[in-house]
């Protein structure tokens, strides 16, 4: 008795201390120390009249920043892919929401981490035109609206125009003297609100991650890990690693120290290693056997758009500028508030907590870009994942898959470039003309346009990767072994209790018939072997 | 006579079991909704306003936000409260069967599960009814004749919005109408 008591008193006290970090993350993590207070600065202490003052104030100590910013994604809105050595990103591909930024800039331009550009004139040299703050404001009333290329809001002004709400302008010497390291509102002011809407383009960011439960996000938590987007998709000399246009789709091997050792820092792989599960021997086994074909995201993101806000899974363009009775445009609802039908961009298709769809992917992804052909007796895929079964770079993804209709050129079967934004006679939101829309979007994109136009089925993949459930939120077994399996489409891999072979189970029934025809032979042996024991001289029956 | 006697008590056992093993599904019906969850919500609700016989909406909730305050989530559920106060009076006047007032107002459950597809839950009220007596199973049988309506969906209808509560809010008690019970 006197030895149990020290001993248990020595086991609570061990058990505390090991526990005490794991207690300690269900707390809000402290705010950084920054050892520079940006009010302080000279340089900062006046009124900006725009934007670029402030880069210009900014670029005095930070000799090398707009210079960096100048050779990334989000300055040039370029991108060459490597492998097919095509140029992609926002300059050059066409997406299946608002379509293409072309001719359309001025509205676009809004989510460009620059000031000015309205059209395809715009100097990408010019380093005061690098919009320092929409990535480093902290004080979350820095605005940048459609319409003013770029360019924060000035003067208060009505957004959306006739809707009776007004923007504020922003005050410049308050965003600058308070700038931080980019927090997932930063990043979110755009990749929350990408085609127009929050939530509306990728379905995996929306704005729940500013302050996301442990439900939604594991890793954004707000009251226990809270991540930040750069904690994963680390930055260095500001060129963000982790883009789509550039995925590992299969990182594989042990944990990494991520920025150090990995090239690919925005992987699951990267902390966990590819043999991430530790229960019981047998369940670790089986799980763990799963991560050759499968992407940590298919088990870990059961369902996306996990909130209220949802995400859009169509756009029809073909009932664009239809009006409503009065013969004015009309803006119709779904019955969660969604925007269900716009006359100036046609329906809508909303949902939240969507199950994903799976493809086998590799990281590579396909896309047609402006100009290039189309084949419009099908559904048009306006990008492709590629991958495929026994690839070992591919796996087995999540994706949304948005499926929409949009216009093309008939005769050159091409998709079409239509000047949607603006104000001016051509612009599709202010005329309500196609014709004129698309004609004066081909013109400015440089494509032969044969004057008639058509719509085709389209439909765009976003490989899902945010919005990581708790572990016990993961798919269960019978969630793709079972009669409603999630992985029914996928090809090449034998899933148990889904695909049948009737070769397998005929040698299956054959050996359960072995097996009994085996009993029932052994049990009529003994049973013989019994009768004739029990013979004796006396009673030969 | 002993072979007899043990083969009623088991077919007695039998049919107990089955009708054990059975009794949850036979008091609650399933069936799958084309639309969202909210737009299933709001056809509902509105077909409830178009099928008077007394019935108006009596709240609307969601049982996940509880669960969402504790930190947690589940796939969306809402529920619809619907009370007819023609079908209420008789029960709540009689106090042979007043308890029945536990299972006022009617609900509809609306919800969505793993497999992305929507369904729609009912009790099954004709079942329950006839175990009450005739004044219970005649009211009960009205009740199902209208719970059938409320689920007919016209998909030529545009969809309409959400009606919700307008005092009390979600979780807490009715207030959505005048009407009702």
């Amino acid at each position: 008795m006197t030895v149990t008591k020290p001993l248990l008193t020595a086991f609570l006290l061990a058990a505390t201390i090991a526990l005490a970090p794991a207690w300690a993350t269900t707390q809000a993590p402290p705010a950084k120390k920054t050892t520079a207070d940006h009010a302080k600065f000279k340089e900062l202490q006046r009124n900006f009249a725009s934007g670029p003052e402030v880069t210009k104030a900014c670029l005095s100590c930070h000799t090398e920043a707009a210079d960096q910013v100048q050779h990334t994604k989000h300055w040039t809105w370029e991108y060459t892919d490597a492998k097919s050595g095509k140029k992609l990103g926002k300059r050059a591909i066409i997406n299946n929401y608002c379509t293409t930024t072309i001719s359309n800039e001025k509205d676009c331009m809004a989510c460009h981490a620059g000031y000015g550009w309205k059209d395809s004139n715009f100097d990408f040299t010019v380093k005061e035109n690098v919009d320092c703050l929409v990535c480093h404001d902290s004080t979350g009333t820095y605005r940048k609206l459609p319409g003013d290329a770029g360019h924060p809001v000035y003067e208060r002004k009505e957004f959306p125009k006739g809707s009776g709400k007004f923007v504020d302008p922003v005050d410049l010497q308050k965003v600058a003297q308070k700038v931080a390291m980019p927090s997932r509102a930063n990043c979110g002011a755009c990749h929350f609100f990408g085609a127009g809407g929050d939530g509306t383009k990728h379905g995996d960011l929306d704005s729940a991650l500013k302050t996301p439960s442990k439900a939604l996000d594991v890793h954004m938590d707000a009251t226990g890990l809270n991540f930040s987007c750069v904690k994963c998709h680390q930055t260095s000399g500001h060129e963000v690693a982790g883009s789509r246009y550039a995925m590992a789709a299969a990182v594989t091997g042990h944990a990494r120290v991520r920025g150090a050792q990995d090239d690919q820092p925005a992987s699951c792989p990267s902390c966990h290693g590819d043999k991430p599960h530790h229960e019981n021997a047998l369940l670790m086994e089986r799980l763990n056997a799963h991560t050759d074909k499968l992407a940590c995201q298919t088990c870990h993101i059961p369902e996306y758009a996990r909130d209220g806000i949802g995400t859009e899974k169509s756009w029809d363009w073909s009932t664009a500028t239809k009006m409503g009775p009065e013969g004015k445009p009309v803006l119709i609802k779904d019955s969660a508030g969604r925007r269900a039908f716009d006359s100036k961009k046609g329906n809508f298709a909303w949902d939240s907590y969507l199950v994903p769809e799976y493809r086998w992917f590799n990281g590579q992804v396909s896309y047609i870009t402006v100009g290039d052909k189309i084949d419009p007796s099908g559904i048009v895929e306006i990008n492709h994942p590629e991958g495929k079964v026994n690839d070992p770079a591919s796996r087995i993804w999540p994706f949304k898959i948005h499926r929409g209709k949009q216009a093309y050129d008939a005769e050159n079967n091409i998709l079409a470039v239509t000047h949607t934004a603006g104000e001016d006679e051509t612009a599709l939101w202010a005329n309500f003309d196609w014709q004129k829309a698309i004609t004066a979007g081909m013109k400015t994109a440089g494509l032969s346009y044969s004057g008639k136009y058509g719509f085709v089925s389209t439909e765009m993949s976003w490989p899902i990767t945010h919005m990581v459930a708790p572990k016990d939120a993961a798919l269960q077994c019978a969630q793709c072994h079972g009669a409603e399996s999630r992985l029914a489409g996928i090809d090449g891999i034998y899933l148990p209790a889904v695909h049948g072979s009737r070769l397998i189970d005929l040698l299956g029934w054959l050996a359960v018939a072995a097996a009994l025809v085996g009993v029932l032979i052994h049990g009529f042996t003994r049973f013989c072997f019994f009768c004739n024991k029990n013979k004796t001289p006396e009673n030969p029956q | 006579m002993l072979k007899v006697i043990a083969g009623v008590v088991a077919g007695i056992a039998a049919t107990l079991a089955l009708v054990w093993s059975m009794a949850g599904s036979l008091a609650f019906n399933e069936q799958e909704s084309p639309y969202t969850v909210e737009e299933t919500v709001a056809r509902i609700q509105h077909n409830i306003q178009d099928t008077g016989n007394g019935w108006s909406l009596m709240g609307l909730r969601n049982p996940i936000k509880p669960l969402q305050a504790a930190g947690d989530d589940a796939l969306p559920a809402m529920m619809i409260e619907a009370c007819s106060n023609k079908y209420s009076g008789p029960i709540l006047k009689d106090d042979n069967v007043r308890f029945l007032s536990i299972l006022m107002p009617c609900k509809i459950s609306i919800y969505k599960k793993s497999n992305g597809k929507v369904y729609i839950g009912t009790m099954n009220a004709g079942l329950i009814g006839s175990l009450f007596g005739t004044t219970v199973g005649d009211i009960m049988k009205n009740v199902v004749a209208d719970q059938q309506k409320f689920l007919v969906m016209d998909p030529n209808k545009p969809a309409p919005a959400i009606i919700l509560p307008k005092t009390g809010g979600e979780g807490g008690s009715g207030g959505g109408s005048a009407g009702g019970c």
